[in-house]
């Protein structure tokens, strides 16, 4: 089946089998190793890449389903090389240990902030409770997202 | 900043989950759907000559292998099924195909005979007479070498598959006691680690030498086990491990490897085995028990003697347990003094998923029940149960038994920190109760050898080569630091070259919060080896005495504060280009038969917790409003990342506690995936949660580090069950603290009344 969306700004065209899944597509055909597989039931939350504005599980989601659409991955989330505000709070406040479950918990944030810039703990909770890391513990991720919010919201201010 | 940050939030890091191999075909496994059968026949032949495959694996081609079952003291986990199988989801058969659907479609075309067998899905039934026994012969293994008290034993009775005791002081004293309390406790936890990234492996062989990529936490011992399987020396085996996606236990020893390596030797081409999460619930889990405790106290609170008669759940292969066993059986007694004590652990057969190491490590299990009993006996001497732990416990310094080393934190100051943050002496708000508990376990690991090597270049970079896996505990973030502060040099300039079996030194394995506690000595070593190397080359050339010297910043200093460089010097001793100074560093703790288990401890992990929490009548909903978890990193290389162990480890706990448990009806695991079986998220956090880093700096490691990561899971379902009781006046002795098993109890104890 022919499909054409972007990945990270960049288009995509392509003939994939209407059975291979975005996450093969990301990881297989383009390279973008970022994004990782977990759970395959769309309940880890590790695979989490962004389609349009809305948080997709890209292990139970069908390539053909991103057609005309626009996609996000953790490697698409720097600008001009440099950390979005939600990298560089969960990096400088050490908000992962593993790692594998971070990049599906940075595209979840930067769809969270977005449409609340400026959230509570509790919805940030609310939030990433879509997502499992089993490293953590959480506190220290919450702390992030709340301070990647005020990073973005202090350079909107700039 | 953390070592690994910049590469982990923009996907650069790299797992095994990531290595492409050119050519590389995809593995499948077909697996049991009887928990207890003989396998009458297996018929392949479709399978192997099925579109895309290029390799199967059955019993009948483990024939000239050097062995075809693995496990640690005791080898009898095969490969691939022989004459039976022994649980649900014991691997059968195994293919290697183009893609993943032609491997698929190649299994469902292989045939197997079942003779059913019944099946022994519990301890109980396990160990009831005349019940089916899963190993008809006795096991193949070995029992270490244990000192003074412990002893071990294989297969002392039906289904157990191998025995740990302990013993110290007489019984006698039990005769003094002004009483004695005999309590039975349920540990029904049985967590699945839920590593995200899942069991993986990647296996290539060029002539008679094989590569392996893997998500591994003993790359060392995992060469010496593929090695004794296939019949080839170690040095044809090289291992990479790259950044492992969490492990907590469970990646120790084979799993997906040597499936793998076979199917790869079979087919001459790269075969990657990535098992489903799915599959990862069908590998490894943590030991369900059953512990009775025999305590005799004085009407003062004094401790005096305690009998441990312990059942690990070890399923349907021996794998780590008679290690856990040896642990849980040991260590069951708490940082307390004692006159006696005596401990029994049998690891029983069944038919469901093996149980391996898991985080804890046998103290989970042993903290819920002991500490558990503690409050339950301060109740009955109408005694504070902070107060009869206060003074009960071990000085710093003081041996945890005879032939043992001492405490090296302070336990009293742990115990006040989160005695004071809980509140526990302040009055309760209405329905609302408090507990604290102190989790125990020795740090370090038992007899483990670690090897570390430093190398400087020309101009000062730095390679360190340590083969302690980065697996999120942050060891690269904490190891560098301490070359980098012995050598003087910036952090930056301290890089941490990839695991290779061919290159690097030998470690046993990335596992018992033993990075810092045994490989930070043997990093610090190889450090300060480098170091001295450094300044003697110095001072010869600068014809002064090596103890006047000083090196910063990859520069000589002086008497008197003169800088040489080292660069110009460095090159203009060896002819113009360059030379490398190289350092190596040991440590194991030596070999001591005082010791119960042959060696000391090298550190001991304490974590202190605290909780309050309400119980809803109707519902039997246990809330925990407050939790509090304290360890002692002794020295923090990286306080963010001893936090994050601490916390994480405690929010395990919480989990362990409350909801957590792979749930078999019969000998069928309902609970066989992320969307059946729960872990916390969080939402299920505490209203409150605090961690408090102590550095008491009494640690063996670097600068008066020690271990930390997994001390504060221990304490958190006890300290919860001792809340539970001061909310309610009921104990519950089972976990997890489901809805229903509290409400039962609450039920059941109204009933009583």
């Amino acid at each position: 089946m022919h499909v054409e969306f972007t990945v990270n700004d960049e288009a995509v065209t392509w003939d994939v089998p209407t059975s291979e899944m975005l996450i093969d597509t990301l990881r297989d055909r383009l390279g973008l190793t970022g994004t990782n597989l977990g759970c395959d039931h769309a309940a880890c939350g590790a695979c989490t890449v962004r389609v349009g504005e809305v948080p997709a599980a890209s292990c139970s989601t069908f390539t053909w389903q991103v057609d005309g659409a626009s996609v996000v991955t953790v490697e698409g989330l720097c600008a001009d090389g440099a950390l979005s505000a939600e990298q560089a709070a969960f990096a400088e406040r050490s908000a992962f240990q593993c790692g594998y479950c971070t990049p599906g918990l940075l595209t979840l944030t930067s769809l969270l902030l977005d449409e609340v810039p400026d959230p509570t703990p509790e919805v940030v909770r609310e939030w990433i409770s879509a997502n499992i890391c089993r490293c953590t513990g959480y506190e220290v991720i919450v702390e992030a997202v709340l301070d990647a919010a005020a990073r973005r919201r202090s350079s909107d201010a700039g | 900043m953390r070592a690994d940050a910049v590469e982990k939030v923009t996907g650069a890091a790299g797992y095994a989950t990531d290595v492409v191999r050119p050519g590389m075909l995809t593995a499948k496994v077909l697996r049991s759907p009887h928990p207890h059968a003989l396998v009458s026949r297996i018929d392949v032949a479709a399978a192997r000559v099925a579109p895309g495959v290029h390799a199967v694996l059955a019993r009948e081609d483990l024939a000239d292998l050097g062995g075809s079952s693995y496990g640690y003291f005791i080898k009898d986990q095969p490969i691939v099924a022989l004459d039976r199988v022994r649980y649900i989801g014991d691997p059968v058969v195994a293919v290697a195909a183009e893609t993943e659907a032609e491997a698929v479609a190649a299994l469902e075309m292989v045939e197997v005979g079942y003779e059913l067998l019944d099946a022994v899905p519990d301890m109980d039934s396990a160990l009831a007479d005349g019940a089916p026994e899963l190993f008809p012969d006795p096991p193949l293994g070995i029992v270490p070498g244990y000192g003074q008290g412990a002893s071990g034993e294989l297969r002392p009775r039906q289904n157990v598959c191998y025995r740990f005791a302990y013993t110290t002081g007489s019984a006698d004293v039990f005769d003094q006691c002004d009483h004695v309390f005999v309590d039975r406790f349920e540990f029904d936890g049985r967590q699945q680690h839920v590593h995200l990234e899942p069991f993986v492996a990647v296996a290539e062989w060029s002539g008679e030498s094989v590569e392996v990529w893997s998500s591994c936490q003993n790359p060392f011992p995992l060469r010496k086990e593929l090695g004794r399987l296939m019949a080839i020396g170690e040095h044809r085996i090289r291992v990479h491990v790259p950044y492992v996606g969490a492990g907590f236990g469970a990646k120790n020893n084979c799993k997906a490897e040597p499936i793998a390596v076979l199917l790869a030797r079979a087919a001459r081409r790269p075969v990657r085995y990535c098992m489903t999460n799915d599959e990862c619930f069908l590998t490894q889990r943590q030991h369900n028990a059953t512990i009775e405790l025999r305590t005799g106290v004085m009407s003062d609170g004094t401790l005096v003697a305690k009998e441990a008669a312990i059942l690990l759940d070890a399923g349907a292969y021996a794998d780590a347990s008679p290690l856990v066993a040896e642990k849980a059986g040991y260590r069951i007694a708490g940082p307390y003094r004692w006159k006696h004590l005596s401990t029994v652990t049998d690891c029983v057969m069944t038919n469901t998923t093996p149980a391996g190491p898991f985080r804890g490590f046998g103290g989970t299990q042993a903290n819920f029940a002991c500490e558990s009993q503690l409050d339950m006996i301060a109740r009955r001497l109408d005694m504070d149960p902070v107060e009869l732990r206060m003074k009960n416990l071990l000085d710093v310094g003081e041996p945890y038994v005879p032939g043992e080393s001492g405490m090296d934190s302070d336990l009293r100051e742990g115990l006040g920190l989160v005695v004071e943050r809980i509140g526990f002496g302040d009055a309760r708000p209405e329905g609302r109760g408090r507990g604290v508990a102190i989790g125990f376990k020795d740090s370090g690991g038992v007899n483990k050898p670690a090897q570390a090597r430093v190398k400087i270049a020309t101009s000062g970079d730095v390679f360190l080569h340590c083969g302690t896996i980065e697996i999120g505990q942050g060891v690269r973030t904490g190891l560098r630091s301490v070359v980098a502060r012995i050598l003087g040099v910036d952090v930056s300039r301290v890089s941490w070259p990839e695991l290779d079996t061919d290159h690097t030194p030998f470690d046993q394995g990335t596992n018992a919060s033993s990075g810092i506690s045994v490989m930070g000595q043997a990093v610090e070593q190889a450090a300060r080896s480098a170091r001295a190397k450094v300044l003697e080359f110095a001072a010869g050339v600068l014809e002064v005495p090596v103890t006047d010297l000083d090196l910063d910043d990859w520069a000589i200093v002086a008497p008197g504060g003169e800088r040489h460089p080292l660069n110009f010097m460095v090159m203009g001793h060896y002819g113009g280009t360059g030379y490398e100074f190289t350092g190596e560093g040991f440590f194991k703790a030596a070999n001591d038969h005082r010791a119960p288990l042959e060696t000391q401890c090298v550190s001991w992990e304490y974590g202190w917790g605290a909780a309050e929490v309400s119980v809803d009548r109707e519902t039997g909903q246990v809330t925990v409003h407050h939790l509090v978890v304290s360890g002692d990193a002794g020295t923090a290389l990286d306080a963010d990342v001893c936090r994050g162990q601490d916390e994480g480890a405690a929010v395990m706990g919480l989990g362990g506690a409350l909801f957590e448990t792979m749930l078999y009806d019969g000998a069928h695991l309902a609970t066989a995936d992320l969307v059946s079986y729960r872990v916390p998220r969080a939402t299920d956090l505490p209203e409150r949660f605090e961690s408090i880093l102590q550095e008491q700096g009494h640690g063996p490691g670097p600068f008066g580090s020690k271990g930390l990561g997994e001390g504060t899971m221990l304490p958190v379902a006890s300290a919860i069950a001792n809340a539970i009781e001061d909310a309610t006046g009921v104990r519950i002795t089972a976990m997890p603290f489901t809805p229903e098993r509290v409400l039962a109890v609450l039920d059941a104890a109204e009933e009583g009344s």
